[in-house]
């Protein structure tokens, strides 16, 4: 995502930068100077560099299958979890509250899951170290309220397929 | 050669009078220039080729997109034909990777009107009209022209240690056999020819390829999880077993769309996520 | 033994020529170097450069444009659906989390967002306006949920060929498409 939104990633201005070599020799009648890095670029990446020899194997990460292969079936869990969860409504109306706040908290894990991945793909932390921890937090700060905000809702409202419902048909 | 010239422009004048006025003007926008050739064919069939071109030399220059006009009825029918024609008889600076011109070394890799293919496989769309896109393969660190730095890409493919590791001998000392259903599992795998095609395709390996495998890797990685013989299969799945080598694949598939020698990178992917979920 | 042939010859015709300029050679060069020819200055083999190659390249490494890649790229089915699978995410749970956390925070500002009156607010806008912000919260919705199938099915290693990857993406675009919008009409 850090460079969908490069409105002029494709800007093509007249060329007025060709090496006299072309000219000469090749004549060149329609080069155009080709905006490969665009003036306004969301996270550019930075200038090559390679670590180590040609020969050197590039570094694996760490083994943590709690942040791999664990983490990976625990999402896929929520989200079949979350598929007749989803669809119950449509049938029923409303859910009753013990499942309606199941669907709110795989609703937030799942979320949060979402957003947590966005991080990870757009802001790494060897490139932008502090945007990373920074967003990390801010994540783990909103879905905290978010969590609390919605056991308060489930609480003390109807809850949030009741509530949707009514809004609905109002 | 400014004799050559005032002739050509003196035949230019003369044309229109017999013949398609069409030609004439897409010989006009050109005139003077080497980048067009002189073509005494009847009905030459004319194509422009954008190419993206920078040279290392100048770095302080942008890069630009070059055209090149070809008459198709004398070139050859795949795109490599084109370039190859373009470097001997329009402009020789312009720089690409080729070899086997069959589609088993994977040098010719690059992005053909916004798909990445080799450009020896990719036959020449016969439209003339349409004019065709030449990139190097996305988001890679370009050395000159068309030829992308793929350093990284083997080293992340050494990383996978792609190799047979058994320790135990055959009972006769003989080779290490499989049968046929074992072999035909690497069936898909063995055929990948590293052209880096599918990799750099992959929007995940395009903002995280320091760490993320990409899609050639992991299928290469897969290759050797699925064969019989190779006794390391649990450490190669502890290896990968983190949040970067495997998982920033978000099943875009990419790479399935793309590859050129019709293999399924997104399916090997999915295989190894499945073998890793049953650990 | 040719080229010391020419160079004994030219050197005979220099001295019959112009004296002056044989004497000046014989000065610069020894008589025996000019006898076989090697009159030439040789030049270093290798230069006093003792700068590590291995650096050359990491500084020529530093000059590399990124080869251009989301813009070029041609827009298919495949990612463009994976990328709009992350935007209606995005576009549902952010929405979810700002007003999950306003619902929190309201006591502390007075804000009126239990469903009562959310269910008033929603229920005073004209008939356009509602069909509107139902399509625009539904239509993600739909998506993401159907696509969100399509994934899991990916997940267990089904429905990776080219033609299925491409139909399956058009059968959810037009079924989420379609259920949003009897959605947003209901």
């Amino acid at each position: 995502m850090a460079s969908i939104m490069r409105p002029s990633l494709l800007r093509q201005t007249p060329a007025s930068t060709r090496s006299l070599l072309l000219r000469q020799n090749v004549g060149v009648s329609q080069a155009v100077n080709f905006h490969a890095s665009a003036r306004k670029q969301i996270l550019p990446p930075l200038p090559q560099s390679i670590e180590g020899t040609m020969n050197d194997p590039a570094p694996l990460p760490k083994p943590s299958p709690v942040h791999g292969s664990y983490h990976w079936t625990f999402e896929r869990a929520v989200c079949v979890g979350l598929v007749p969860l989803s669809i119950a409504p449509f049938a029923a109306g409303s859910l009753n509250p013990v499942m309606d706040a199941v669907l709110c908290s795989l609703l937030v894990v799942h979320s949060h899951i979402g957003f947590d991945a966005s991080i990870t793909d757009y802001f790494r932390p060897q490139r932008v170290p502090k945007t990373h921890a920074l967003l990390k937090w801010l994540l783990r700060g909103f879905t905290l309220t978010t969590a609390v905000g919605l056991y308060e809702f489930e609480t003390n409202d109807v809850g949030i397929t009741e509530a949707l419902r009514r809004i609905w048909t109002a | 050669m400014a004799s050559l010239r005032s002739t050509s422009r003196l035949f230019a004048a003369s044309r229109p009078l017999f013949r398609p006025a069409s030609f004439a003007r897409s010989y006009a926008t050109v005139e003077g220039t080497k980048n067009v050739e002189p073509s005494p064919s009847e009905k030459p069939n004319f194509k422009t080729f954008k190419v993206y071109r920078w040279n290392p030399d100048t770095p302080a220059e942008k890069p630009t997109m070059q055209s090149y006009q070809l008459d198709l009825n004398k070139t050859g029918p795949m795109m490599l034909d084109a370039l190859i024609r373009i470097k001997n008889e329009l402009d020789p600076t312009l720089t690409f990777r080729r070899s086997c011109r069959e589609g088993i070394c994977g040098s010719c890799a690059m992005n053909i009107d916004g798909v990445n293919t080799l450009a020896c496989l990719c036959r020449i769309p016969t439209d003339g009209a349409k004019e065709s896109r030449i990139y190097p393969l996305p988001h890679t660190y370009v050395v000159k022209d068309l030829v992308p730095d793929l350093t990284l890409f083997y080293k992340q493919y050494k990383s996978i240690k792609p190799y047979l590791q058994r320790d135990t001998p055959t009972e006769d000392g003989l080779e290490f056999r499989q049968s046929p259903e074992d072999r035909r599992k690497l069936d898909g795998l063995y055929e990948c020819i590293l052209c880096a095609c599918c990799s750099t395709s992959c929007p995940s390996y395009w903002w995280n390829s320091e760490e993320y495998l990409g899609p050639a890797i992991l299928l290469q990685s897969y290759r050797w999880l699925a064969d019989s013989r190779d006794e390391r299969t649990a450490e190669r799945k502890t290896a990968l077993d983190n949040s970067m080598s495997v998982y920033r694949c978000h099943t875009i598939l990419n790479c399935t769309r793309t590859c050129p020698k019709g293999l399924n990178p997104g399916k090997a992917i999915a295989e190894i996520k499945k073998m890793l979920a049953s650990n | 033994m040719f080229s010391q042939k020419v160079a004994q010859q030219s050197l005979r015709r220099l001295a019959v020529q112009q004296p002056t300029l044989m004497q000046s050679a014989m000065m610069r060069a020894s008589p025996a170097a000019i006898a076989i020819g090697n009159t030439q200055k040789r030049l270093a083999t290798s230069s006093p450069n003792t700068e590590d190659p291995n650096q050359i390249l990491a500084k020529q490494r530093l000059n590399r444009p990124v080869s251009p890649h989301l813009g070029i790229y041609r827009p298919q089915v495949g990612w463009i659906m994976s990328s709009l699978h992350r935007i209606s995410g995005i576009s549902l749970s952010g929405p979810l989390y700002l007003w999950a956390t306003a619902y929190l925070a309201s006591p502390l500002f007075g804000w009126h967002l239990e469903s009562a009156s959310m269910v008033a607010a929603f229920g005073a806008l004209p008939v356009a306006a509602k069909i509107l912000i139902k399509t625009i919260l539904a239509l993600p919705f739909t998506y993401h949920s159907m696509n969100g199938i399509r994934h899991l099915t990916w997940d267990l290693g089904i429905g990776f060929t080219n033609p299925t990857i491409i139909k399956t993406g058009w059968t959810v675009v037009g079924l989420s498409v379609t259920s949003a919008l009897a959605l947003a009409f209901m």
